[in-house]
């Protein structure tokens, strides 16, 4: 065997070790940078996987709130104003003859709601979204959109993870993965949702490959005490003083430790944790109460679960954290969206009014406090539904076109890009699949989706596998 | 570059921001990237990224080799045939983009290429931009072309190391003044001096009796262990090795060995209890059996060929050994959630993906699902060899094999059957009145009640279900088609079943006895393979060592590391073959080694020459894993149960059998899966080659806050009060249990301070203490 591996330059993890001696050499660790597998730029305290690191290039957005609508939203019955259909009703032009995964045959059926235009934009909103429209100035429309196929699991996983099956880690984990997160005492990606996870449930946040710390922490909103949103977060024995000791005591042990071995990052890094760890006790619970709003603030937001959800996610991004998916459900449905099925003015005026008002709420409170240029809003389900019917008055799934729209975070506002074809059914115009959007997202992010890379079972894997391309378009 | 950005960390990035046109911006990257970098590769590196793909993905369907109807005669999967052209001439003009056919075409001036969907704007300005720089394209000259296997040069990429047979060296001579106690330590000692440095001193005795219990059995020695051995090999200093190799000995004969090496191949086989998620929800209860049909295996030595071939084909051989094809049979089984075509079949191909993939990492360091949409870009492996491992899968699927008599089958399935036919008979009555379309008789209700009742009585009656394995069969034996780009739907030519051709060579034998698993299975065990004794050697050694000498255990092709010690890796595997494959002889080799029994102490000049560790100028200290850590904590408090095998337990934490035996998802987490991936449990969705070693703040608030923790510190200070009279006595206690050594005068100042009731008014002051020693770093590292 002829070939013999040479000693590699020296590792960054190793020049950190030269530069100090012995114990201590963490605040002169803090003061390096290096560069990750991510591609990006490691700064502050080096060896935490969750620290922050610099970006590919000046980001647009910091943080992002996913408002995720798993079952798949009507774009016709919400942002996706298609008047011809009442014009063609029950008429089934070659336009809308495709194949949907119920192989429904159906003509075209009108939205049984009204359109109304608002704001400076004159954009055109279904009536259960009243809230929404009033926000219309800052929000960018995508109605391009386009995924692979029409079923829940793999629609979802693939709008969450870029592809069909779990196998993979979620956007979420991504965005840490490449950027860290800012507060160190929370974690860095928060996935939450009343009553129920959406299908496929901890794959939409999961780290899938990359390691753990880059996964999503979950919390119920309908049932969830702020105290116990990760587990062990709190003692159930100890008052605060006698913890304090006893952490005091285990860093006094781990350093007397660390001066006999002398030089090692992890230990040096495992006394930092853990020092993390007993703010992290105060600082979670603190995060996630909302009693400390006022009083004008929580009635913006109004009593819905969701809207309770989305005040959190102002209070998350508020504090640091790099990702927020809230998820809505109502009844406990994984795919509360998919009542569309049977009864689209029911369901949809439904599920509207529980989401709608905090959805208007979050992006006016982001705006007044300064934290909408820096956080992007993204709202969306895995596809949308065909403009034809589905028995009497319901409507089938539809992946060959629906309705995004992001706020915030760099994205022009009052703008609409793309289009379906004139009875809504296709994305016809600037058509973005998803993973032009995971492209899009991880760009305003400062991130290169083809640079961000991880190393796993021999390859190099993407969040945007070997697709995507950033949508120039609708970046402000 | 516009002034309010920073600049980009890797200079192959422009800021786009102040581009809004799209095209624009890719011109402007473009020239930028020209101008700052030297034209070639960044116009190469441009047409990877942009260019090809885009040719890929909306052209070759009709217009390269892998057309089934090459559309107009037109290729554009090489250079050479896009510049000669099809029926119409050459599809480039090179630098002139608008006298270009396939530009014209793109534009929909012309044709209207591609038919269904025009390209985006962005697209076509990416093609304009590639052709008026001349249409570069990278040289494929000899080593690739997109013909499968002519397109290899296979002579040039034969040379790499992993791919060449194991030679038995003859170990390097030291001169004098090393501790050579066998081969391995000339090997290592001769690197070392290679690079002026010194081979480390030996281990102290106490430290080194503590690693060999960790390594071998994942828990530390009892304090009587401890002196039983430590007073063994101080007894008389020339006897020291022998006494060491006995301690080895003894330890490789418990059955805590399995449960601990057992672990290790598990995280390799992507070990799961259960599937649970609506798009791989196979329920596998028994899939235990598995996990303790491996560690048997590694607690009797099998000999690793039996182990391999029984994992793939065991099935052929009989009801036990069929056990072993767990391995596959316990992996991920994807299935679509609404009957959508695409779905289907995407599913089906990433179930494949699963096998092949475990497959080839696993016994091989191969990484042949790489070449599952297009030929490996690194190794030497054609998609087609890709198809033609799948194929051997696509002929099998899962069943149940029954572990006990027929007699006992019988029993289960007949009265299974009389419940069945009881049943039908319920339903017939009721079939009777709905047919005539009327209520049940007064002597209709009646019967039917009577064979309800018997229905009961039946279940309540029914034995248990019979004891059997979740394991392979065959049930076919065709070849697949090549899925062209990974897509089933559309397939290519045949993959013949057989072996791959970068280790069997270009004349392979067919895989048609089955599935063909049996074939495969001989091939890879065959003495002509040089991988997979190479691949187990290397696992084996990380294991002791914390790295391995191929510091990339599941991928030996290019794109891994080669190994720090290539010599000393073929001299093991040829070691390994001679002994038969015997797992417990590589870890006496290995453990009686000076190399292994080195201090751990850290040397600034061997720091700085080698930072990474890996020419061993020390031991690596490591961290515990997650199953060890558990472990020794649950064993120095006494509360170990070591009961061996069975069920998986829903709870780990809440019990006190040891960590193996914990259900494992590699779905949605369930009741130990939290804990398992706090402190770096991969995941077992896909062969693990390593664990990570993470440091973060949430396993701290396990150690404070958690009740498996409390716990333990409760046992730990009643063990202490019960055992030791005096304070201080029982911090020396302490410090011998947990640690192996005497606390130093500070240490029992620090525990005296912590303990005083001057300083708290808590009685739980002990508790707490213990609870500290048993998180401490000390504690969780092997030195």
């Amino acid at each position: 065997m002829p070939h013999r591996n040479p000693l590699p330059p020296v590792s960054r993890r190793e020049a950190l070790h030269r530069i100090g001696s012995g114990f201590g050499t963490l605040a002169a660790a803090s003061m390096l940078t290096g560069t990750t597998q991510a591609g990006t730029t490691q700064v502050g305290v080096t060896t935490s996987p969750l620290a922050p690191k610099l970006p590919h290039f000046a980001p647009k957005a910091k943080h992002v709130i996913q408002l995720f609508m798993p079952g798949g939203p009507s774009q016709v019955d919400t942002f996706d104003y298609k008047p011809l259909i009442a014009k063609h009703a029950g008429e089934r032009p070659g336009t809308v003859d495709r194949k949907t995964l119920r192989n429904t045959k159906n003509g075209l059926f009108p939205s049984p709601f009204g359109f109304k235009q608002y704001g400076q934009s004159g954009k055109w909103v279904s009536d259960i979204f009243p809230h929404t429209a009033q926000c219309v100035d800052d929000i960018c429309f995508v109605h391009s959109m386009h995924t692979d196929i029409p079923e829940h699991a793999g629609a979802m996983l693939m709008f969450n993870l870029g592809h069909l099956q779990p196998s993979r880690p979620s956007l979420g984990s991504w965005l840490c993965y490449g950027l860290g997160t800012e507060n160190q005492e929370l974690p860095g990606f928060v996935a939450m949702s009343p009553r129920a996870q959406p299908r496929g449930k901890a794959a939409n946040w999961g780290n899938s490959f990359l390691p753990g710390a880059y996964s999503g922490v979950y919390a119920n909103i309908a049932s969830m005490k702020p105290d116990q949103i990760l587990r062990d977060l709190k003692n159930p024995n100890l008052p605060r003083a006698e913890q304090r000791r006893q952490a005091e005591l285990l860093a006094q042990l781990n350093r007397l430790d660390l001066e006999r071995e002398q030089q090692d990052q992890q230990l040096e890094s495992s006394i930092q944790a853990m020092e993390m760890a007993f703010k992290m006790q105060f600082a979670v619970p603190e995060a996630f109460n909302t009693e400390s709003e006022t009083k004008p603030t929580l009635e913006m937001y109004g009593k819905s679960e969701f809207a309770k959800g989305c005040l959190l996610s102002r209070r998350l991004v508020e504090r640091g954290v790099r990702m927020v998916q809230l998820s809505h459900s109502i009844d406990g449905y994984d795919i509360a969206w998919d009542t569309g099925h049977g009864d689209i003015e029911g369901g949809h005026a439904r599920l509207a009014r529980e989401c709608d008002q905090g959805i208007a709420a979050l992006i006016k409170d982001l705006k007044q406090r300064g934290l909408l240029d820096e956080t992007l809003v993204i709202w969306g389900g895995e596809f949308g539904r065909a403009p034809t019917s589905e028995g009497q008055k319901g409507r089938d799934h539809d992946h060959y076109g629906f309705t995004v729209w992001m706020a915030g975070g760099g994205v022009k506002p009052g703008f609409t890009y793309g289009a379906t074809d004139e009875f809504g059914c296709s994305a016809v115009e600037n058509r973005v699949h998803v993973h032009d959007l995971h492209a899009t997202i991880l760009h305003l992010m400062g991130l290169d989706h083809e640079r961000l890379t991880y190393r796993y079972s021999g390859r190099d894997f993407r969040l945007t596998d070997v697709h995507g391309n950033v949508v120039h378009d609708i970046i402000a | 570059m516009p002034p309010d950005v920073m600049p980009p960390s890797d200079a192959s990035v422009a800021h786009p921001q102040r581009f809004r046109n799209s095209l624009a911006w890719f011109v402007a990257n473009c020239l930028w990237i020209t101008a700052a970098q030297g034209a070639d590769t960044q116009q190469l590196e441009f047409f990877e990224s942009r260019i090809r793909p885009l040719l890929i993905n909306h052209c070759y369907e009709c217009h390269s080799g892998e057309a089934k109807k090459l559309g107009a005669g037109l290729r554009v999967d090489s250079q050479a045939s896009i510049m000669r052209g099809g029926d119409t001439g050459a599809a480039i003009v090179p630098g002139k983009p608008d006298e270009s056919l396939l530009i014209q075409s793109v534009r929909y001036e012309t044709n209207e290429m591609p038919p269904n969907q025009k390209l985006t704007d962005a697209e076509i300005a990416a093609l304009e931009q590639w052709v008026t720089w001349g249409a570069p394209w990278p040289d494929e000259g000899p080593t690739r072309s997109s013909d499968p296997e002519q397109g290899y040069d296979w002579k040039t990429m034969q040379a790499h190391w992993a791919w060449q047979p194991i030679e038995s060296l003859t170990p390097p001579s030291i001169e004098k003044g090393a501790r050579i106690k066998n081969p391995i330590d000339q090997f290592i000692v001769a690197r070392l001096r290679e690079h002026d440095l010194k081979q480390p001193a030996a281990a102290a005795t106490a430290d080194l009796v503590r690693r060999c219990f960790i390594d071998l059995l994942g828990i530390p020695p009892t304090p009587d262990e401890f002196s039983r051995w430590v007073t063994g090999i101080h007894a008389d200093p020339a006897r020291q090795d022998q006494v060491l190799s006995q301690m080895i000995n003894e330890l490789l004969e418990r059955p805590q060995y399995g449960e601990r090496w057992g672990r290790h191949w598990l995280d390799v086989a992507r070990y799961s209890d259960t599937g649970g998620w609506s798009q791989d929800n196979r329920p596998h209860p028994e899939a235990w059996r598995y996990r303790d049909w491996v560690v048997s295996a590694f607690n009797t030595d099998m000999s690793y060929n039996d182990f391999v071939s029984r994992q793939i084909a065991g099935d052929q051989v009989d009801s036990q050994s069929a056990i072993g094809t767990g391995f596959f049979a316990l992996g991920p089984f994807y299935s679509s959630d609404g009957g959508d075509p695409e779905s289907i079949a995407q599913a089906k191909s990433e179930t494949l993906d699963d096998r092949v993939d475990t497959f080839s990492r696993a016994f091989l360091g191969l990484t042949v699902a790489c070449a599952r949409c297009h030929d490996h870009k690194f190794d030497p492996i054609p998609t087609q060899d890709y198809y033609s491992i799948a194929g051997i899968f696509n002929n099998t699927r899962e069943t149940e094999t029954p572990l006990v008599d027929a007699e006992i089958q019988k029993a289960y399935h007949d009265h299974q059957r009389a419940i069945r036919e009881t049943q039908d008979k319920v339903k017939q009555i009721q079939k009777q009145a709905a047919d005539a379309k009327r209520e049940a008789t007064e002597q209709e209700k009646s019967e039917i009640k009577t064979w309800q009742d018997k229905v009961k009585e039946l279940k309540a009656s029914a034995p248990p279900k019979y004891d059997f394995a979740h394991t392979l069969e065959d049930f076919g034996s065709n070849d697949m088609k090549i899925a062209l780009r990974g897509n089933l739907l559309k397939t290519g030519e045949i993959a013949p079943r057989r072996f791959l051709r970068i280790v069997e060579g270009e004349e392979r034998q067919h895989f048609n006895q089955g599935s063909g698993r049996i074939q495969l299975a001989e091939a890879v065990v065959s003495p002509s393979n040089p991988l997979t004794a190479r691949v187990i050697v290397n696992r084996i050694w990380m294991n002791h060592f914390g790295k391995a000498l191929v510091r990339t255990p599941s991928n030996f092709g290019t794109l891994g590391e080669p190994p720090t010690h290539p010599e000393l890796l073929d001299w093991l595997s040829a070691e390994f073959m001679k002994s038969g494959g015997s797992i417990k002889s590589m870890h006496r080799l290995i453990m009686n080694s000076a190399t292994y029994r080195s201090s751990s102490d850290f040397h600034e000049q061997a720091f700085l020459t080698d930072g990474d560790n890996r020419l061993l100028w020390r031991m690596q200290p490591r961290r515990m894993d997650v199953e060890t850590w558990r472990d020794s904590l649950l064993a120095v408090t006494g509360e170990l149960d070591t009961t061996l095998g069975g069920p998986s337990i829903d709870r780990i934490v809440d019990s006190h059998r040891r960590t193996l035996y914990a259900k494992v998802s590699r779905n949605e987490p369930q009741g130990s899966d939290d804990f398992l991936r706090l402190f770096d449990f991969p995941i077992p969705r896909a062969s693990a080659a390593k664990r990570t070693s993470n440091v973060i703040p949430q396993q701290f608030l396990f150690m404070m806050n958690s009740q498996f923790m409390i716990n333990r510190a409760k046992a730990l200070s009643q063990q202490l009060q019960e055992q030791a009279t005096s304070d201080e006595e029982r911090i020396k206690l302490a410090y011998l249990l947990l640690y192996g050594r005497s606390p130093t005068d500070q240490e029992l100042v620090i525990a005296a301070e912590f303990l005083s009731p001057k300083a708290t008014h808590s009685t739980n002051r002990w508790q707490q203490y213990c609870q500290v020693m048993l998180s401490s770093n000390e504690f969780m590292y092997i030195r």
